[in-house]
């Protein structure tokens, strides 16, 4: 496979600029051949290699620096640190209307777009007519662009890169502005376009289409990556993230010495044999173990509750001993033990807590809480908590399948 | 380099274009506008101040201004309109990738094409009006004009670069372009001034560039070897600073727009 985007230790920062002074003190620094002095880093150390063909997604928060990596991609900006190489002709659909000319008419804007892409003017001659068809603007192709809608803007840069079929195609999310119809045909020609050996550095925070269309995923967490490497798993990561971002809770250290004062409480808990308090990542389907010893004060026998919740906090499942009428073993030691056994655990790939507590023998008072983070991956797009069982039933085998 | 040439024919056609879209008249602006300032300064200069040329075989006012005066108009138009091209294509700077000297190189080449296309115009209907042009002038001319189109493109490239980075060029930039025309021998030749300033004209760049083209399409006197050194030093000094300067700054554009 050939290497289309390589791109090496690549960093951008912009200067600090306040005073009048420090603009003139970068023009004499730059003219002597130093750095302009104190900058603000907002990209960092980027290492990336697309093959081609190989889709790539970015994902990140607001202010990641997603943008300027695809513009130090594009050649938009130049990269302040590092390098970066592609090895063919790049389209870019980067901002609404990026390199239109309001002023002047869609043909016009169409012409200078081609010419910025390479393209001679017979070459361009030869595309105008698909390219306008594409568009289907109808008669504002000749009016100027600043009378156009946001939605025929982005026909219009969206039919120069149908029309120029670029090695690289570039896009920010800006195809949610055209309207139905408009959208389900560039989805349409993206897909057609990835069969034909396309390769497409996307920017969405729709982790669906990202999924979708994209086989590699890199992750910016300010300014820097994250995370980089399959789909599934990079978007899966930031997903839980956000989940538990916003679940805005900061596991709170448990205290132990309050803890050993109780009736119960959880002397240790392994899961699948493991003491960390994250898991190794557990493969869609997998079993899982959870094994809890507790520690009794009054040697009372207790009931042992575990549950299992979204990053979120939303929980998915919830059993205690009592309700499948058992109780923990004692242990020579005077300590309880029990283990609770999933054979195929029908989770969905993203990021759980499961959490242990220990009850009294009743099963009505709560004593103590030890949690573990366990992270599911897979390659399965299905939405939702878990997989139930299902069948399809008058159906048939899928015809159109995308090239793997 | 012949991408950044094609790309900058297109910018300056569709600037040229665009320029003259909204006006009545059409292009033909392009070509009333210096010939109003011709009158205006050949009424000015040859009824009013009585501007003389001394010798008898001395060409007319008129003819002795155009073929110096059309020139400078090219010349420094294009640096005032190149000056800014970098700010004033700030929003497509920092968004679509495109090599940089096409935006300055396009206000240029627009303001020669343009001027150059009226000054020849004007050449062919004062000959033909039989105002002392020589013939032969006209192609002799032609390696000044292309000298003078790459001392305006190094300063070009260099004032517009600075410009990015000290605003403060471009508001001055037609007080010292009028400066400069009137130290130049532009309205005057240079016999017109006292015998002792006179050498001093060699050092400027523009004076060889005057002189020149009065001696070939005119017959006036050659002009010495000083000038026309320092014409050509001139333009190498601008265009090696300004290709300097753009190449050194053009990669912090975008950080300081």
């Amino acid at each position: 496979m050939s290497v289309l985007v390589q791109a090496r230790g690549l960093g951008k920062s912009y200067p600090r600029v306040f005073r009048r002074s420090d603009r003139l003190r970068a023009l004499a620094n730059l003219l002597a051949g130093r750095a302009s002095g104190e900058v603000t880093p907002v990209l960092q150390d980027i290492d990336l290699t697309v093959a081609r063909g190989q889709s790539l997604g970015l994902i990140g928060d607001n202010g990641a620096g997603k943008s300027t990596l695809l513009k130090l991609l594009t050649g938009v900006l130049t990269p302040s640190r590092g390098e970066v190489r592609v090895d063919g002709r790049i389209g870019a659909l980067l901002e609404l209307g990026a390199g239109f000319h309001p002023e002047y008419s869609g043909r016009d804007n169409i012409a200078m777009s081609a010419t910025l892409q390479g393209f001679s003017a017979d070459e361009l001659a030869a595309k105008l007519d698909d390219i306008v068809a594409f568009a289907d603007i109808g008669h504002y192709i000749d009016e100027p662009v600043k009378h156009y809608s946001s939605g025929m803007v982005v026909r219009l840069g969206f039919a120069i890169v149908a029309a120029t079929r670029p090695d690289l195609l570039i896009t920010d999310e800006v195809l949610a502005v055209g309207d139905e119809s408009f959208q389900k045909k560039c989805i349409r020609w993206m897909e057609d376009y990835l069969e034909h050996g396309g390769t497409l550095i996307l920017v969405s925070h729709s982790m669906y289409h990202i999924q979708k269309l994209c086989r590699q995923a890199l992750w910016l967490r300010q300014g820097r990556m994250q995370a980089c490497g399959d789909v599934y798993e990079v978007t899966q990561a930031y997903l839980a993230y956000h989940e538990r971002k916003s679940a805005g809770e900061e596991t709170r250290a448990r205290d132990l010495d309050a803890v050993r004062g109780l009736e119960f409480h959880v002397r240790s808990m392994r899961v699948n044999g493991e003491d960390a308090e994250t898991l190794p990542a557990l493969e869609q389907g997998a079993a899982l173990t959870v094994e809890a010893t507790i520690a009794s004060r009054d040697g009372r026998v207790p009931v042992v509750n575990v549950g299992i919740a979204r990053a979120d906090g939303t929980p998915v499942y919830g059993v205690s001993s009592d309700m499948d009428g058992v109780q923990p073993a004692p242990l020579a030691d005077g300590d309880y033990r029990i283990v609770l056994h999933f054979a195929e655990l029908p989770l969905l790939p993203a990021s759980y807590t499961i959490r242990v507590h220990p009850l009294d023998s009743e099963g009505m008072r709560l004593f103590d809480t030890v949690e573990r983070t366990l992270t599911v991956k897979g390659r399965s797009s299905e939405s939702g908590l878990v997989r139930l069982a299902h069948v399809w039933e008058h159906a048939a085998p899928l015809s159109r399948s995308r090239s793997e | 380099m012949a991408a950044v040439l094609g790309l900058a024919v297109q910018l300056a056609r569709r600037d040229l274009r665009n320029r003259y879209l909204g006006s009545f008249s059409g292009g033909a602006w392009a070509l009333v506008q210096p010939l109003v300032q011709l009158a205006v300064y050949s009424f000015v200069f040859g009824y009013i101040f009585r501007q003389r040329l001394p010798g008898a075989d001395a060409p007319g006012y008129v003819p002795f201004l155009v073929v110096v005066l059309w020139p400078w108009t090219a010349f420094a138009e294009a640096i005032s309109r190149a000056t800014t091209a970098i700010q004033d294509n700030a929003s497509l700077i920092g968004k679509v990738a495109l090599p940089r000297t096409a935006l300055v190189l396009a206000p240029v080449l627009a303001s020669f094409a343009v001027h150059g296309i009226g000054f020849f115009g004007l050449l062919i209907v004062l000959l033909l009006a039989g105002a002392g042009i020589a013939p032969l002038g006209l192609p002799a001319m032609l390696p000044a004009f292309a000298l003078l189109f790459l001392f305006a493109l190094g300063l070009a490239l260099l004032l517009s670069a600075l410009q990015v980075f000290v605003r403060d060029i471009a508001p001055a930039l037609p007080q010292l372009l009028m400066l400069w025309m009137f130290l130049s021998p532009v309205f005057y030749g240079r016999y017109v001034m006292p015998e002792a300033v006179r050498p001093w004209f060699d050092l400027n760049p523009m004076t060889g560039f005057a002189e020149y083209l009065r001696f070939v399409l005119l017959g006036t006197p050659a002009p010495g070897w000083p000038a026309v050194a320092c014409s050509l030093a001139g333009v190498a000094l601008a265009l090696f600073a300004g290709a300097f300067a753009f190449r050194r700054l053009q990669r912090h554009f975008e950080d300081f727009l």
